[in-house]
Protein backbone atom coordinates (compact mmCIF):
# COMPACT_ATOMS: atom_id res chain seq x y z
CA UNK A 1 0.00 0.00 0.00
CA UNK A 2 1.47 3.59 -0.84
CA UNK A 3 2.07 6.04 2.07
CA UNK A 4 -0.61 9.07 1.89
CA UNK A 5 1.94 11.88 0.98
CA UNK A 6 0.75 15.32 1.97
CA UNK A 7 2.27 19.04 0.72
CA UNK A 8 4.09 21.34 3.89
CA UNK A 9 5.65 23.75 2.39
CA UNK A 10 5.77 26.35 -0.68
CA UNK A 11 7.57 28.87 -2.02
CA UNK A 12 8.14 31.03 -5.27
CA UNK A 13 10.40 33.71 -7.28
CA UNK A 14 9.26 36.67 -8.30
CA UNK A 15 8.92 36.38 -12.67
CA UNK A 16 9.80 38.29 -14.75
CA UNK A 17 10.90 38.34 -18.51
CA UNK A 18 14.21 38.37 -17.61
CA UNK A 19 16.04 38.18 -14.28
CA UNK A 20 19.05 39.08 -15.24
CA UNK A 21 19.64 40.27 -11.75
CA UNK A 22 20.58 36.69 -10.64
CA UNK A 23 21.62 33.21 -11.94
CA UNK A 24 19.01 30.47 -12.42
CA UNK A 25 20.56 28.75 -9.42
CA UNK A 26 20.57 32.10 -7.38
CA UNK A 27 16.34 32.06 -8.88
CA UNK A 28 16.05 28.39 -7.25
CA UNK A 29 17.62 29.58 -3.58
CA UNK A 30 15.34 32.62 -3.86
CA UNK A 31 12.13 29.76 -3.90
CA UNK A 32 13.65 27.36 -1.57
CA UNK A 33 13.94 30.22 0.99
CA UNK A 34 11.06 31.37 0.87
CA UNK A 35 9.41 27.93 0.83
CA UNK A 36 11.58 27.08 4.04
CA UNK A 37 11.42 29.92 6.46
CA UNK A 38 7.85 31.74 5.18
CA UNK A 39 5.89 28.46 5.69
CA UNK A 40 4.62 28.06 9.17
CA UNK A 41 6.73 24.58 9.67
CA UNK A 42 8.53 23.07 11.87
CA UNK A 43 11.21 21.94 9.19
CA UNK A 44 15.09 22.48 8.90
CA UNK A 45 16.83 21.96 5.22
CA UNK A 46 18.82 18.87 6.91
CA UNK A 47 15.46 17.42 7.37
CA UNK A 48 15.36 17.05 2.90
CA UNK A 49 15.98 13.73 2.66
CA UNK A 50 16.03 14.38 -1.23
CA UNK A 51 15.42 16.22 -4.36
CA UNK A 52 13.34 16.24 -7.36
CA UNK A 53 14.73 18.60 -9.85
CA UNK A 54 12.38 20.19 -12.72
CA UNK A 55 13.57 21.95 -15.44
CA UNK A 56 12.60 21.54 -19.55
CA UNK A 57 16.15 22.68 -22.03
CA UNK A 58 19.50 22.27 -21.61
CA UNK A 59 19.31 24.57 -24.42
CA UNK A 60 18.44 28.23 -22.97
CA UNK A 61 21.04 28.02 -20.73
CA UNK A 62 23.89 25.51 -22.84
CA UNK A 63 24.38 24.07 -19.47
CA UNK A 64 24.09 20.07 -19.39
CA UNK A 65 23.50 18.30 -15.64
CA UNK A 66 22.06 21.77 -14.50
CA UNK A 67 20.31 19.58 -11.70
CA UNK A 68 23.86 19.07 -10.16
CA UNK A 69 24.54 22.50 -9.76
CA UNK A 70 21.48 23.24 -8.49
CA UNK A 71 21.79 20.21 -5.56
CA UNK A 72 25.22 21.15 -5.00
CA UNK A 73 23.86 24.62 -4.60
CA UNK A 74 21.50 24.45 -2.23
CA UNK A 75 23.50 22.43 -0.11
CA UNK A 76 21.83 18.62 -0.54
CA UNK A 77 24.95 16.41 -1.75
CA UNK A 78 25.04 13.36 -1.08
CA UNK A 79 21.45 13.34 -0.25
CA UNK A 80 19.38 11.45 -3.59
CA UNK A 81 18.54 13.57 -6.72
CA UNK A 82 16.75 13.30 -9.76
CA UNK A 83 16.08 15.31 -12.58
CA UNK A 84 12.85 15.16 -14.17
CA UNK A 85 11.75 16.30 -18.06
CA UNK A 86 8.89 16.14 -19.90
CA UNK A 87 8.07 19.26 -21.98
CA UNK A 88 5.47 21.90 -20.59
CA UNK A 89 4.50 19.17 -18.29
CA UNK A 90 7.90 18.81 -16.20
CA UNK A 91 6.76 20.41 -13.32
CA UNK A 92 3.53 18.36 -12.98
CA UNK A 93 5.68 15.21 -13.73
CA UNK A 94 8.37 16.56 -11.27
CA UNK A 95 5.65 16.74 -8.56
CA UNK A 96 4.15 13.49 -9.65
CA UNK A 97 7.31 11.89 -9.08
CA UNK A 98 7.43 13.12 -5.95
CA UNK A 99 4.76 11.92 -5.34
CA UNK A 100 5.96 8.66 -5.63
CA UNK A 101 8.85 8.84 -4.47
CA UNK A 102 7.49 9.74 -1.31
CA UNK A 103 4.23 7.68 -1.15
CA UNK A 104 7.00 4.12 -1.57
CA UNK A 105 9.14 4.99 0.97
CA UNK A 106 12.16 5.86 -0.69
CA UNK A 107 12.37 9.19 0.75
CA UNK A 108 10.30 10.43 3.88
CA UNK A 109 10.39 14.11 3.21
CA UNK A 110 10.79 15.31 -0.73
CA UNK A 111 11.68 19.08 -2.07
CA UNK A 112 10.73 19.82 -5.08
CA UNK A 113 12.72 22.41 -7.10
CA UNK A 114 11.58 24.10 -10.38
CA UNK A 115 13.50 26.72 -12.52
CA UNK A 116 13.71 27.76 -16.17
CA UNK A 117 15.86 30.85 -17.54
CA UNK A 118 14.44 31.64 -21.08
CA UNK A 119 15.98 35.17 -21.38
CA UNK A 120 19.26 34.09 -22.28
CA UNK A 121 18.12 34.00 -26.45
CA UNK A 122 16.26 36.24 -28.20
CA UNK A 123 12.38 35.18 -27.90
CA UNK A 124 12.27 34.06 -31.61
CA UNK A 125 15.50 31.61 -31.24
CA UNK A 126 13.39 30.74 -27.68
CA UNK A 127 10.46 29.95 -29.56
CA UNK A 128 12.82 27.68 -31.75
CA UNK A 129 13.99 26.10 -28.98
CA UNK A 130 10.42 25.54 -27.68
CA UNK A 131 9.96 23.97 -30.72
CA UNK A 132 12.56 21.45 -31.04
CA UNK A 133 10.16 20.12 -28.55
CA UNK A 134 7.96 18.82 -31.55
CA UNK A 135 9.04 16.42 -34.54
CA UNK A 136 12.36 17.99 -35.94
CA UNK A 137 11.53 15.43 -38.83
CA UNK A 138 8.35 16.64 -39.97
CA UNK A 139 6.65 19.56 -37.86
CA UNK A 140 9.12 21.79 -37.57
CA UNK A 141 11.21 22.41 -40.89
CA UNK A 142 7.89 23.86 -42.66
CA UNK A 143 7.91 26.50 -40.30
CA UNK A 144 6.08 24.96 -37.14
CA UNK A 145 6.24 26.53 -33.84
CA UNK A 146 3.95 26.14 -30.88
CA UNK A 147 1.60 29.10 -31.51
CA UNK A 148 1.07 27.86 -35.02
CA UNK A 149 0.27 24.36 -33.89
CA UNK A 150 -2.32 25.42 -31.22
CA UNK A 151 -3.38 28.00 -33.89
CA UNK A 152 -4.53 24.57 -35.56
CA UNK A 153 -5.91 23.26 -33.23
CA UNK A 154 -7.99 26.30 -32.21
CA UNK A 155 -9.46 26.87 -35.60
CA UNK A 156 -10.49 22.85 -35.88
CA UNK A 157 -12.23 23.40 -32.13
CA UNK A 158 -14.00 26.29 -33.96
CA UNK A 159 -14.93 24.27 -36.67
CA UNK A 160 -16.22 21.91 -34.87
CA UNK A 161 -17.61 23.21 -31.75
CA UNK A 162 -18.80 26.98 -32.88
CA UNK A 163 -16.07 28.60 -30.23
CA UNK A 164 -15.11 32.01 -30.77
CA UNK A 165 -12.11 34.37 -31.00
CA UNK A 166 -14.53 36.73 -27.91
CA UNK A 167 -14.35 33.47 -25.49
CA UNK A 168 -10.96 32.72 -25.66
CA UNK A 169 -9.90 36.34 -25.34
CA UNK A 170 -12.59 35.75 -22.12
CA UNK A 171 -10.02 33.62 -20.78
CA UNK A 172 -7.18 36.02 -21.31
CA UNK A 173 -9.18 38.70 -19.63
CA UNK A 174 -9.47 36.51 -16.91
CA UNK A 175 -6.17 34.96 -15.90
CA UNK A 176 -4.08 38.44 -16.81
CA UNK A 177 -6.69 40.83 -14.81
CA UNK A 178 -6.03 37.79 -11.65
CA UNK A 179 -2.50 37.93 -11.87
CA UNK A 180 -2.74 41.82 -10.98
CA UNK A 181 -4.02 40.66 -7.83
CA UNK A 182 -0.13 38.40 -7.08
CA UNK A 183 2.82 40.13 -6.59
CA UNK A 184 4.76 37.42 -8.32
CA UNK A 185 2.68 37.74 -11.16
CA UNK A 186 5.29 38.70 -14.37
CA UNK A 187 2.25 41.20 -16.15
CA UNK A 188 2.05 42.62 -12.40
CA UNK A 189 4.21 45.93 -12.04
CA UNK A 190 2.67 47.55 -9.57
CA UNK A 191 3.20 44.35 -6.78
CA UNK A 192 6.46 43.06 -8.81
CA UNK A 193 9.52 44.79 -8.71
CA UNK A 194 10.56 42.62 -11.94
CA UNK A 195 7.48 42.92 -13.85
CA UNK A 196 6.70 43.91 -17.16
CA UNK A 197 5.78 47.76 -17.62
CA UNK A 198 3.51 47.43 -20.05
CA UNK A 199 1.80 44.94 -17.84
CA UNK A 200 -1.93 45.91 -15.80
CA UNK A 201 -5.04 45.02 -16.35
CA UNK A 202 -7.18 44.18 -19.83
CA UNK A 203 -10.55 44.24 -21.64
CA UNK A 204 -11.53 41.53 -24.43
CA UNK A 205 -11.54 44.21 -26.77
CA UNK A 206 -7.27 44.60 -25.76
CA UNK A 207 -7.19 40.94 -26.58
CA UNK A 208 -9.23 41.06 -29.66
CA UNK A 209 -7.57 44.30 -31.01
CA UNK A 210 -3.85 42.58 -29.95
CA UNK A 211 -2.09 41.96 -33.05
CA UNK A 212 -2.38 37.86 -34.97
CA UNK A 213 0.80 35.76 -33.83
CA UNK A 214 -0.54 32.45 -35.49
CA UNK A 215 -4.68 33.17 -36.75
CA UNK A 216 -6.82 32.81 -34.29
CA UNK A 217 -4.25 33.37 -31.59
CA UNK A 218 -3.21 36.78 -30.69
CA UNK A 219 -0.38 37.80 -28.56
CA UNK A 220 -2.96 38.70 -25.97
CA UNK A 221 -3.75 35.08 -26.08
CA UNK A 222 -0.47 33.27 -25.50
CA UNK A 223 0.83 32.84 -22.34
CA UNK A 224 4.18 34.09 -21.13
CA UNK A 225 8.28 33.26 -21.36
CA UNK A 226 9.88 33.89 -18.19
CA UNK A 227 12.99 33.67 -15.73
CA UNK A 228 11.53 32.21 -11.95
CA UNK A 229 11.50 29.02 -9.90
CA UNK A 230 9.44 27.07 -8.02
CA UNK A 231 9.73 24.54 -4.56
CA UNK A 232 7.53 22.43 -2.80
CA UNK A 233 7.83 20.09 -0.04
CA UNK A 234 6.40 16.37 0.69
CA UNK A 235 6.03 14.27 3.43
CA UNK A 236 4.69 11.22 4.23
CA UNK A 237 2.00 11.49 6.75
CA UNK A 238 3.71 10.72 9.84
CA UNK A 239 6.63 13.51 9.03
CA UNK A 240 3.93 15.50 7.87
CA UNK A 241 1.98 15.81 10.55
CA UNK A 242 5.04 17.06 12.79
CA UNK A 243 5.73 19.58 10.38
CA UNK A 244 2.54 21.56 10.30
CA UNK A 245 -1.12 21.45 11.74
CA UNK A 246 -2.46 21.98 8.18
CA UNK A 247 -0.63 19.35 6.06
CA UNK A 248 -2.23 19.64 2.56
CA UNK A 249 -3.04 15.87 1.18
CA UNK A 250 -2.15 14.63 -2.12
CA UNK A 251 -4.97 12.58 -2.78
CA UNK A 252 -5.25 11.76 -6.21
CA UNK A 253 -2.80 11.76 -9.08
CA UNK A 254 -2.60 10.32 -13.30
CA UNK A 255 -0.50 11.06 -16.18
CA UNK A 256 -1.39 10.44 -19.95
CA UNK A 257 0.20 10.47 -23.16
CA UNK A 258 -0.64 11.21 -27.21
CA UNK A 259 1.29 11.05 -30.28
CA UNK A 260 4.37 13.54 -30.58
CA UNK A 261 2.79 14.83 -34.45
CA UNK A 262 -0.99 15.87 -33.15
CA UNK A 263 -2.42 14.64 -36.51
CA UNK A 264 -1.12 11.15 -35.71
CA UNK A 265 -3.28 11.17 -33.21
CA UNK A 266 -6.86 9.09 -33.96
CA UNK A 267 -10.25 10.26 -35.34
CA UNK A 268 -12.55 7.64 -33.69
CA UNK A 269 -16.32 7.45 -33.36
CA UNK A 270 -17.12 6.69 -29.61
CA UNK A 271 -13.44 7.28 -28.77
CA UNK A 272 -14.04 9.80 -25.96
CA UNK A 273 -12.57 7.81 -22.44
CA UNK A 274 -15.73 8.65 -20.21
CA UNK A 275 -15.61 10.26 -16.80
CA UNK A 276 -18.05 8.93 -14.14
CA UNK A 277 -20.81 12.02 -14.83
CA UNK A 278 -20.82 11.36 -18.30
CA UNK A 279 -22.78 9.18 -21.02
CA UNK A 280 -21.42 7.48 -23.54
CA UNK A 281 -23.94 8.61 -25.98
CA UNK A 282 -22.95 12.40 -25.72
CA UNK A 283 -19.80 11.87 -27.96
CA UNK A 284 -21.12 8.93 -30.60
CA UNK A 285 -20.58 11.43 -32.97
CA UNK A 286 -17.21 13.34 -32.22
CA UNK A 287 -14.69 12.29 -34.11
CA UNK A 288 -11.91 11.71 -31.28
CA UNK A 289 -9.54 12.83 -30.06
CA UNK A 290 -8.57 14.72 -33.49
CA UNK A 291 -6.71 17.81 -33.57
CA UNK A 292 -9.12 19.51 -31.29
CA UNK A 293 -9.43 17.53 -27.44
CA UNK A 294 -6.49 16.15 -26.02
CA UNK A 295 -6.97 12.54 -24.89
CA UNK A 296 -4.15 12.82 -22.56
CA UNK A 297 -5.48 15.42 -20.66
CA UNK A 298 -8.74 13.70 -20.47
CA UNK A 299 -6.75 10.05 -19.55
CA UNK A 300 -4.72 12.32 -16.64
CA UNK A 301 -8.05 13.54 -15.43
CA UNK A 302 -10.03 10.18 -15.56
CA UNK A 303 -7.42 8.33 -13.61
CA UNK A 304 -6.71 11.38 -11.15
CA UNK A 305 -10.61 11.19 -10.55
CA UNK A 306 -10.54 7.41 -10.14
CA UNK A 307 -7.90 7.56 -7.48
CA UNK A 308 -9.07 10.43 -5.52
CA UNK A 309 -13.07 9.40 -5.67
CA UNK A 310 -14.31 12.46 -8.13
CA UNK A 311 -17.36 11.33 -9.56
CA UNK A 312 -18.27 14.79 -10.58
CA UNK A 313 -15.61 17.25 -10.62
CA UNK A 314 -17.78 20.44 -11.13
CA UNK A 315 -19.20 20.25 -8.03
CA UNK A 316 -16.72 17.93 -5.90
CA UNK A 317 -13.60 20.59 -7.11
CA UNK A 318 -13.17 24.54 -4.92
CA UNK A 319 -10.65 25.49 -7.80
CA UNK A 320 -8.37 24.44 -10.87
CA UNK A 321 -4.91 25.45 -11.71
CA UNK A 322 -4.49 24.43 -15.28
CA UNK A 323 -2.05 25.01 -17.72
CA UNK A 324 -3.04 27.84 -20.40
CA UNK A 325 -0.15 28.12 -22.64
CA UNK A 326 -2.95 29.66 -24.93
CA UNK A 327 -6.90 31.16 -24.33
CA UNK A 328 -7.43 28.48 -26.78
CA UNK A 329 -6.36 25.10 -24.65
CA UNK A 330 -7.51 26.48 -21.48
CA UNK A 331 -11.10 25.78 -23.28
CA UNK A 332 -10.03 22.40 -24.73
CA UNK A 333 -9.16 21.80 -21.15
CA UNK A 334 -11.45 22.55 -18.97
CA UNK A 335 -13.56 19.77 -21.63
CA UNK A 336 -10.67 17.24 -20.86
CA UNK A 337 -11.11 17.62 -17.42
CA UNK A 338 -15.12 17.23 -17.58
CA UNK A 339 -16.20 20.27 -16.03
CA UNK A 340 -18.43 20.93 -18.49
CA UNK A 341 -19.19 18.74 -22.15
CA UNK A 342 -16.92 18.56 -25.18
CA UNK A 343 -17.82 21.45 -27.37
CA UNK A 344 -19.47 23.32 -24.39
CA UNK A 345 -15.95 24.90 -22.87
CA UNK A 346 -16.69 28.64 -24.50
CA UNK A 347 -19.83 28.28 -23.14
CA UNK A 348 -18.66 27.90 -19.58
CA UNK A 349 -15.83 30.69 -19.66
CA UNK A 350 -18.74 32.94 -20.95
CA UNK A 351 -21.13 32.09 -18.37
CA UNK A 352 -18.42 33.48 -15.96
CA UNK A 353 -18.09 29.40 -14.12
CA UNK A 354 -14.26 29.53 -13.83
CA UNK A 355 -13.95 33.37 -13.00
CA UNK A 356 -12.41 34.38 -9.38
CA UNK A 357 -16.36 34.40 -8.26
CA UNK A 358 -17.16 31.98 -10.13
CA UNK A 359 -18.30 27.94 -9.32
CA UNK A 360 -15.16 26.74 -9.65
CA UNK A 361 -12.45 29.51 -10.44
CA UNK A 362 -9.94 28.72 -12.64
CA UNK A 363 -6.23 29.78 -12.33
CA UNK A 364 -6.91 32.40 -9.64
CA UNK A 365 -3.13 32.76 -9.48
CA UNK A 366 -3.22 33.75 -13.20
CA UNK A 367 -1.75 31.01 -14.82
CA UNK A 368 0.55 30.76 -17.78
CA UNK A 369 -1.17 33.98 -19.29
CA UNK A 370 -0.87 35.96 -16.42
CA UNK A 371 1.70 35.15 -14.10
CA UNK A 372 4.67 32.94 -15.54
CA UNK A 373 5.22 30.36 -18.07
CA UNK A 374 9.23 29.38 -16.74
CA UNK A 375 8.54 26.05 -17.85
CA UNK A 376 10.34 23.82 -15.44
CA UNK A 377 9.11 25.71 -12.66
CA UNK A 378 5.49 26.18 -13.71
CA UNK A 379 3.98 22.80 -12.76
CA UNK A 380 5.51 23.03 -9.51
CA UNK A 381 3.97 26.63 -9.17
CA UNK A 382 0.89 25.64 -9.91
CA UNK A 383 1.31 23.00 -6.53
CA UNK A 384 2.72 26.16 -4.36
CA UNK A 385 -0.61 28.23 -5.45
CA UNK A 386 -2.91 25.36 -4.64
CA UNK A 387 -1.16 24.63 -0.94
CA UNK A 388 -1.42 28.18 -0.37
CA UNK A 389 -4.84 28.28 -1.57
CA UNK A 390 -5.94 25.14 0.33
CA UNK A 391 -4.04 26.42 3.60
CA UNK A 392 -6.32 30.07 3.05
CA UNK A 393 -2.87 31.88 2.86
CA UNK A 394 -2.88 32.76 -0.82
CA UNK A 395 -3.59 36.16 0.52
CA UNK A 396 -0.62 36.53 2.55
CA UNK A 397 1.80 35.06 0.09
CA UNK A 398 0.29 37.40 -3.34
CA UNK A 399 -0.20 40.35 -1.24
CA UNK A 400 -3.83 40.53 -1.52
CA UNK A 401 -6.51 38.91 -0.53
CA UNK A 402 -8.82 39.37 -3.78
CA UNK A 403 -7.44 35.86 -5.10
CA UNK A 404 -8.33 33.53 -1.92
CA UNK A 405 -10.88 31.24 -2.82
CA UNK A 406 -12.71 30.74 0.11
CA UNK A 407 -13.28 27.95 2.22
CA UNK A 408 -11.22 25.73 -0.80
CA UNK A 409 -11.51 22.32 0.56
CA UNK A 410 -10.35 20.73 -2.68
CA UNK A 411 -8.20 21.05 -6.22
CA UNK A 412 -6.47 20.41 -9.49
CA UNK A 413 -3.58 21.18 -10.68
CA UNK A 414 -3.06 20.33 -14.59
CA UNK A 415 0.15 20.04 -16.41
CA UNK A 416 0.43 19.80 -20.07
CA UNK A 417 3.29 19.60 -22.66
CA UNK A 418 4.02 19.81 -26.55
CA UNK A 419 0.38 19.64 -28.37
CA UNK A 420 -0.68 17.60 -25.80
CA UNK A 421 1.94 14.70 -25.40
CA UNK A 422 2.24 14.63 -21.68
CA UNK A 423 -0.31 15.77 -19.30
CA UNK A 424 -0.46 15.12 -15.59
CA UNK A 425 -3.46 15.83 -13.39
CA UNK A 426 -3.26 15.63 -9.81
CA UNK A 427 -5.65 16.09 -6.62
CA UNK A 428 -5.20 18.35 -3.52
CA UNK A 429 -7.15 18.63 -0.43
CA UNK A 430 -7.06 20.02 2.79
CA UNK B 1 37.43 39.01 -27.54
CA UNK B 2 34.20 38.66 -25.96
CA UNK B 3 31.46 40.89 -26.37
CA UNK B 4 30.30 42.13 -23.31
CA UNK B 5 26.71 43.03 -22.93
CA UNK B 6 26.57 44.65 -19.55
CA UNK B 7 28.67 45.43 -16.78
CA UNK B 8 26.52 45.38 -13.98
CA UNK B 9 25.28 42.79 -13.55
CA UNK B 10 28.48 41.52 -15.73
CA UNK B 11 26.42 39.66 -18.71
CA UNK B 12 28.78 38.52 -21.77
CA UNK B 13 27.66 36.82 -24.93
CA UNK B 14 28.49 33.73 -26.07
CA UNK B 15 27.77 31.89 -29.42
CA UNK B 16 26.89 28.42 -30.14
CA UNK B 17 27.26 26.84 -33.76
CA UNK B 18 26.39 23.04 -34.46
CA UNK B 19 25.88 20.61 -37.72
CA UNK B 20 24.24 17.34 -37.01
CA UNK B 21 24.59 14.43 -39.59
CA UNK B 22 20.83 13.37 -39.34
CA UNK B 23 19.89 10.20 -40.62
CA UNK B 24 16.55 9.20 -42.01
CA UNK B 25 16.55 5.98 -41.32
CA UNK B 26 14.37 3.48 -43.34
CA UNK B 27 12.19 6.36 -43.87
CA UNK B 28 14.91 8.19 -46.59
CA UNK B 29 12.88 6.36 -49.48
CA UNK B 30 10.02 9.26 -49.04
CA UNK B 31 12.41 11.89 -49.55
CA UNK B 32 14.55 9.94 -52.91
CA UNK B 33 10.70 8.86 -54.35
CA UNK B 34 9.86 12.59 -54.09
CA UNK B 35 12.47 13.17 -57.19
CA UNK B 36 10.85 10.83 -59.39
CA UNK B 37 7.41 12.67 -58.79
CA UNK B 38 6.19 10.29 -56.26
CA UNK B 39 4.34 10.86 -53.09
CA UNK B 40 4.85 8.01 -50.89
CA UNK B 41 2.78 6.62 -47.87
CA UNK B 42 3.71 3.75 -45.38
CA UNK B 43 0.79 1.26 -45.16
CA UNK B 44 0.48 -1.51 -42.12
CA UNK B 45 -0.85 -4.83 -43.85
CA UNK B 46 -1.99 -5.83 -40.40
CA UNK B 47 -4.41 -3.04 -39.50
CA UNK B 48 -4.78 -1.29 -42.48
CA UNK B 49 -3.82 1.84 -40.77
CA UNK B 50 -1.39 4.43 -43.66
CA UNK B 51 1.08 7.04 -42.16
CA UNK B 52 1.80 10.21 -43.69
CA UNK B 53 4.67 10.94 -42.11
CA UNK B 54 5.52 7.78 -42.83
CA UNK B 55 6.43 5.09 -40.00
CA UNK B 56 8.66 2.07 -40.79
CA UNK B 57 6.84 0.27 -37.74
CA UNK B 58 3.20 0.17 -37.14
CA UNK B 59 2.47 2.05 -33.64
CA UNK B 60 -0.52 -0.22 -32.96
CA UNK B 61 0.73 -3.60 -34.10
CA UNK B 62 4.34 -3.15 -34.11
CA UNK B 63 4.58 -4.78 -37.43
CA UNK B 64 6.64 -3.39 -40.02
CA UNK B 65 5.03 -1.28 -42.59
CA UNK B 66 4.71 -1.00 -46.74
CA UNK B 67 5.57 1.99 -48.64
CA UNK B 68 2.58 2.96 -51.08
CA UNK B 69 2.15 5.50 -53.26
CA UNK B 70 -0.45 8.67 -52.56
CA UNK B 71 -2.53 10.47 -55.01
CA UNK B 72 -1.82 13.71 -53.07
CA UNK B 73 -5.10 14.84 -53.14
CA UNK B 74 -7.24 16.09 -50.20
CA UNK B 75 -9.04 18.68 -48.01
CA UNK B 76 -8.24 20.81 -45.27
CA UNK B 77 -8.91 19.85 -42.14
CA UNK B 78 -7.52 23.14 -40.52
CA UNK B 79 -5.60 26.06 -40.83
CA UNK B 80 -3.52 28.87 -39.71
CA UNK B 81 -2.28 31.66 -40.68
CA UNK B 82 1.17 32.86 -39.42
CA UNK B 83 3.08 35.71 -38.59
CA UNK B 84 5.72 35.08 -35.88
CA UNK B 85 8.11 31.90 -36.09
CA UNK B 86 10.99 30.40 -34.79
CA UNK B 87 14.36 32.02 -35.77
CA UNK B 88 15.06 30.45 -39.11
CA UNK B 89 11.90 30.90 -40.64
CA UNK B 90 11.37 34.70 -39.63
CA UNK B 91 11.92 35.68 -43.44
CA UNK B 92 9.09 33.28 -44.51
CA UNK B 93 6.39 35.39 -42.70
CA UNK B 94 3.36 35.27 -43.12
CA UNK B 95 2.70 31.96 -44.38
CA UNK B 96 -0.01 29.54 -43.82
CA UNK B 97 -0.03 25.88 -42.36
CA UNK B 98 -2.79 23.32 -42.90
CA UNK B 99 -3.18 20.01 -41.50
CA UNK B 100 -4.51 17.98 -44.82
CA UNK B 101 -6.66 15.21 -44.59
CA UNK B 102 -5.29 13.08 -47.55
CA UNK B 103 -6.99 10.23 -50.16
CA UNK B 104 -6.00 6.59 -48.39
CA UNK B 105 -3.95 8.40 -45.58
CA UNK B 106 -5.34 7.55 -42.43
CA UNK B 107 -3.30 10.66 -40.51
CA UNK B 108 -3.32 14.23 -40.91
CA UNK B 109 -0.67 15.48 -42.92
CA UNK B 110 0.77 18.85 -41.37
CA UNK B 111 2.66 21.13 -44.14
CA UNK B 112 2.57 24.35 -45.76
CA UNK B 113 -0.45 25.90 -47.98
CA UNK B 114 1.19 28.18 -50.72
CA UNK B 115 -1.84 30.56 -52.28
CA UNK B 116 -1.75 34.01 -53.61
CA UNK B 117 -4.79 34.86 -51.71
CA UNK B 118 -4.68 33.84 -47.73
CA UNK B 119 -7.59 35.13 -46.59
CA UNK B 120 -10.03 32.80 -48.95
CA UNK B 121 -8.67 29.77 -47.41
CA UNK B 122 -11.27 27.63 -45.09
CA UNK B 123 -11.84 24.25 -43.99
CA UNK B 124 -12.92 21.45 -46.05
CA UNK B 125 -11.32 22.88 -49.74
CA UNK B 126 -9.77 20.63 -52.02
CA UNK B 127 -5.85 20.60 -51.82
CA UNK B 128 -3.47 18.69 -53.97
CA UNK B 129 0.31 18.40 -52.62
CA UNK B 130 3.14 19.65 -54.92
CA UNK B 131 6.61 18.43 -54.98
CA UNK B 132 9.71 20.81 -55.29
CA UNK B 133 11.90 20.53 -58.01
CA UNK B 134 14.64 21.90 -55.91
CA UNK B 135 15.06 19.50 -52.98
CA UNK B 136 16.55 20.24 -49.62
CA UNK B 137 16.07 16.77 -48.46
CA UNK B 138 13.44 18.48 -45.81
CA UNK B 139 9.67 18.03 -45.22
CA UNK B 140 9.09 21.37 -46.90
CA UNK B 141 9.84 19.57 -50.39
CA UNK B 142 6.16 19.12 -50.48
CA UNK B 143 3.72 21.55 -49.96
CA UNK B 144 -0.16 22.44 -50.39
CA UNK B 145 -1.97 24.05 -53.33
CA UNK B 146 -5.65 24.67 -53.53
CA UNK B 147 -6.89 22.72 -56.44
CA UNK B 148 -9.31 24.69 -58.21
Amino acid sequence: MPRKVAVVAGGLSYFSKARRDKTQEELAAEAARMALFDNDINLSKDDIDGTIVSYFSDHFENQLLFGSIIQDYLGFNPKPSVRIEGGGATGGLAVRDAYAHVASGLLDVAMVIGFEKMSEVNTAKGNEFIALASDTDWDFPIGGFYSGYYALMAKRHMEEFGTTEEQMAMVAVKNRNNAQHNKFAQTNPKMNPFGMKDGGKITVDDVLKSPYVAFPLKRLDICLMSDGAAVLILASEEKAKKITDTPIWITGTGAGTDAMRAGDRPRTLSGVPILPHEKKEWYKNLEYPGVHSFRAGRESARQAYKMAGITNPLKQLDLIELHDAYTSSEIQTYEDLGLTKYGQGGKLIEEGVTALDGELPVNPSGGLIGTMHAVGATGVMQGVEMFWQLQGVAGKFHGSDKTQIKNAERGLIHSHAGTGTYVTATIMER
Amino acid sequence: MTEVYSIDPLIIKTPYEITYKHSYGKTSRFFTALSSGKLMATRCEHCKTTFLPPRSDCPYCLAETKWVEISGKGKIHTFSTLYFSGERFLKDLPFQLVYVDLEGVDTLFLTRLKTKDMKKVKVGMKIRMKISRDPEWRSSDVWAELDE
